[in-house]
């Protein structure tokens, strides 16, 4: 049996070579030889034909199937592929869209409420201007009784004072703080090593409220008989195995 | 009196800290006390040994010395290089000069009180001269190798001693000059590693210079030729320090063991004019080191990082043999510390540096008298709140003491100079509303402040004038309770008969009414009694007065070791009956129930207690410090071998 292939595009691409044919010439002449085939129309089907029809040919007429036809043919194609293509970018646009917002909605959650933020900022911008004065204030404030220093210092600080725009100011050379902490710091070391240092004779509180247990009649154990520190590690991974052994437990024990 | 459920609140972790430096002024009879975190304590020692004021300290002004100078003034001497002058009326400190030396280790007044010498860590000794207003530097005296830990003037203020690391400096005033450098051992006839560090001296007007170090040793030295004359050895640790009495016949000296020797100078024989200083008396009130020693005429005062102050008055010394030659041990503190939300079951905790609020846990069990009920709720840490500084106006700057009004909307605040503020608390804000100036009189305690639960009336204490009592609806000074010559404890306004209860440090309590402007008939007939010699013997001060808000005849009150319940109606007890009967047995017949039962109902329950007070007609709270916890979080004391351990 002869298998005939359906020629439904012959209608329309007729239609349209016959449009088309009232300009063959200017159209090859702009675009050139678009689907490199040769100029005439009619030779341009037994090419196709010719693949896949060997069994049946030699009866048949090649199709017919104009330049025209196959230019429009490969422009829907064009169009089609454009419109994919721009399809898929705006999915893609809107894909990157929606992840976006949702980003900014995460982190909207994670932050305060606006209102909160609000507040917040003015208060850090009237803050801003203030601090300078409250920390000094602050630093007046806890050492509040030192209104008159030594001879030199005080007289650069009345200086410094009315210069300054705010009067809560106490200015202090570092290059003396340094020296007098490290000073005090010498002393403090040199106190407690003395006291509480190697070559001292000390106890511990536990040693000694227990020292009058051993001496009762009725001998008492000491005052912190457990030491609670010891195995801290341990006995977490202790906790936590547990934990997991019952989980597993109870599930095989329910299946 | 009823059943009541108690809440025993242990978890206020109040630790005092150790005391450093004591100071002992003999024209008023006064004690000032330093401690390691800076504060300085002022304790009245006639009125009961009762701590009259108090200036709160900071780590950065912690004391190394402190002494009187003349005229009642009082500097303190500290690591941080200052010398600052402390105001009594003012309850502030007036002004701190630096030396200049680097870190301060001593401190003395001169006999005649006019100038001041401060051993610094640079090893120089500076003198400065008390001008009425300030201090002012005179002069340095020679430069020496070691830091000056301890000083001493000659009673005549010609020469000074100078204790430091491995020797003592003998100088003349007028030349500024070391006039003998005595070498000490470091160990009592052996060779030791550690320096020997001279934590205390001592000159006598004979010229014997008295020296404590931290080899155990007390030892005399002749500071004409600058030799030594006598050795004592007295302990196995540190001798950390040294006060002599004014007739220069005895002097005591402190441990690192909690140890306090007494040495008096005795004759040989009974009937030779030649005397010797002979180590007489130990006393172990301490369990750790015993920092500071002084030597008042009738009584040796040690103070030590137990936290305790102890006052041991000398037998022989003492003229009168009654209660007032006991043993006097101040562990607590004088004023309240806690302060309770009645509605909301809230307890507020005042440390040093911050606040603490707690709730209250709850229960749901019922049990018969003396059960301990199971917690269903346990107590809520709340909030804890440090101190900051913000925006306040002048006038509350120096607040001495702050109360809020009943319902919560006024404040009132006593300021350092004397004055009462009244405020209105609004959203966020407050707006001042009255202030009373200062009335007459100077200031003797520190303000106790109460105000009626209708708000009408606030009452206020502690010039010499007495208790002022304010009217807060015409804002206008309504009457003076007449002015008592022991100092007020505590102070507060019964709800609805208006009747202000004081409670005094000699422990009298008096009960005055405010709308009639006199005392009341109770007041009067106890005053005329008299209260009962075992109330009065009673060492600790009665720091909180409660209400119960139905019976208006019954008053709480409770000192450290006791709370009591007084009720009204009930006879008073005179002298002869039993003032703590505990519950006598029911098989008693009810007729000597009747005869035994007075109107000061004791329990000696809890204790040491904190504060107590009413929450509702059936549940008391009681907030108790176990010395136990107290001790274990002190800095650790000196090795004891014991016999058998």
């Amino acid at each position: 049996m002869v298998q005939l292939r359906p020629r439904a595009s012959r209608a329309p691409a007729s239609a349209s070579a016959m449009v088309d044919e009232g300009q063959p010439a200017s159209e090859e002449a702009e675009h050139g030889l678009l689907l490199g085939q040769p100029s005439s129309g009619a030779a341009a089907e037994p090419l196709e034909e010719d693949g896949d029809g060997d069994d049946d040919l030699d009866d048949e007429a090649p199709e017919e199937l104009t330049f025209a036809s196959a230019q429009a043919e490969a422009r829907a194609e064009e169009r089609r592929v454009r419109e994919t293509a721009r399809r898929d970018k705006t999915l893609l646009k809107e894909k990157r869209k929606r992840r976006e917002e949702l980003f900014i909605e995460q982190k909207k959650r994670k932050l305060l409420p606006d209102t909160v933020l609000q507040k917040l900022t003015t208060a850090s911008q009237t803050n801003i201007k203030k601090s300078p004065g409250k920390l000094k204030e602050d630093k007046s404030q806890k050492k509040n009784e030192e209104c008159e220093k030594g001879n030199e210092s005080k007289k650069v600080k009345e200086k410094i004072q009315s210069i300054g725009q705010n009067k809560s100011y106490l200015a202090r050379r570092l290059k003396d703080q340094d020296l007098r902490d490290s000073r005090q710091q010498a002393a403090k070391a040199f106190i407690q090593n003395s006291l509480y240092g190697p070559g001292t004779n000390r106890t511990t509180v536990n040693k000694f409220l227990s020292l009058n247990n051993k001496r009762l009649p009725v001998k008492k154990a000491a005052a912190q008989f457990l030491n609670n520190g010891w195995g801290t590690q341990k006995k977490q991974n202790a906790k936590r195995f547990k934990r997991r052994w019952m989980v597993r437990k109870m599930k095989t024990s329910k299946k | 009196m009823g059943e009541f459920k108690v809440h025993r609140v242990r978890f206020f972790n109040y630790v005092p800290s150790g005391i450093r430096c004591v100071a002992y002024n003999n024209q008023s009879n006064r004690l000032a006390v330093s401690r390691t975190d800076g504060t300085v304590e002022i304790y009245n020692l006639s009125a009961n040994y009762f701590q009259e004021k108090f200036f709160p300290g900071h780590e950065s002004r912690a004391t190394e010395a402190l002494c009187w100078a003349k005229g009642q003034r009082l500097f303190s001497a500290g690591l941080n290089g200052e010398i600052i002058e402390y105001d009594l009326q003012a309850l502030d400190i007036k002004y701190s000069m630096d030396a200049f030396g680097g870190p301060i280790w001593s401190m003395a007044a001169s006999p005649s009180g006019s100038q001041l010498l401060v051993g610094c860590e640079d090893g120089s000794v500076k003198l400065f001269q008390i001008n009425p207003d300030k201090i002012q530097f005179e002069r340095n005296f020679d430069r020496q190798k070691s830091r000056i830990l301890s000083l001493s003037w000659h009673p005549s203020g010609t020469h000074i001693a100078a204790g430091s690391i491995d020797y003592i400096s003998v100088f003349d005033i007028k030349s500024g000059s070391a006039v003998h450098k005595m070498l000490v051992d470091r160990q009592y006839m052996g060779v030791s590693k550690r320096k020997c560090i001279i934590w205390g001296v001592a000159f006598l007007s004979d010229g014997t210079v008295i020296s404590v170090d931290s080899a155990g040793k007390v030892q005399f030295w002749d500071s004409a030729t600058g030799t030594l004359v006598k050795t004592h050895l007295v302990a196995n640790a540190d001798v950390q320090s040294i006060a002599v009495s004014d007739q220069e016949d005895s002097f005591v000296v402190g441990t690192a063991e909690g140890t306090v020797f007494h040495f008096q100078l005795v004759s040989v024989t009974s009937n030779s004019s030649e005397k010797q200083w002979v180590r007489t008396k130990p006393f172990q009130h301490h369990t750790h080191d015993v920092r500071t020693v002084a030597h008042s005429p009738t009584a040796l005062i040690s103070g030590g990082t137990d936290t305790h102050l102890v006052i041991r008055p000398l037998m022989e010394k003492v003229e009168v043999k009654n209660y007032d030659a006991a043993l006097r041990k101040i562990t607590f503190p004088h004023r309240r510390l806690i302060s309770c939300s009645k509605k909301r079951q809230l307890l507020l905790f005042q440390f040093s540096h911050h606040l603490d609020l707690w709730r209250l846990g709850s229960t749901v069990a019922t049990g018969k008298h003396g059960d301990t009920l199971p917690l269903s709720k346990d107590a809520d840490h709340l909030l804890q709140l440090k101190t900051k500084v913000s925006k306040m106006p002048a006038c509350l700057r120096s607040a001495v003491q702050i109360m809020f009004s009943e319902d919560s909307t006024k404040l009132f605040v006593a300021s350092n100079q004397g004055s009462l503020h009244i405020l209105r608390l609004l959203e966020g804000s407050f707006k001042h509303l009255h202030t009373f100036q200062a009335q007459s009189g100077t200031v003797e305690s520190m303000c106790l402040l109460a105000v009626s639960p209708d708000g009408n009336w606030l009452a206020a204490s502690g010039t010499s004038a007495g208790v002022h009592v304010y009217s807060v609806k015409r804002l206008k000074l309504h009457c003076t309770v007449p002015a008592y010559n022991f100092p007020v404890t505590a102070l507060a306004i019964a709800p609805k008969t208006n009747n202000l209860v004081i409670a005094h440090s000699d422990q009298q309590i008096f009960e005055y009414s405010i709308p009639d402007k006199q005392y009341t008939e109770w007041s009067r007939a106890i005053q005329k009694q008299g209260f009962h010699h075992h109330w009065l013997q009673r060492d600790t001060p009665i720091t909180h007065i409660g209400f119960h808000p139905k019976r208006p005849a019954h008053i709480l009150l409770h000192d450290a070791y006791m709370f009591c319940i007084i009720d009204k109606s009930l006879p008073l007890p005179n002298d002869k009956t039993l003032l703590y009967n505990p519950l006598p047995p029911t098989n008693e017949s009810d007729v000597i129930r009747r005869r035994t039962a007075h109107a000061f109902k004791i329990s000696k329950k809890y204790k040491p207690l904190l504060f107590m007070d009413l929450l509702d007609e059936g549940t008391l709270v009681a907030v108790e410090r176990p010395l136990d916890d107290i001790i274990a979080q002190l800095p650790p004391p000196i090795k004891k071998k014991k016999f058998g351990t």
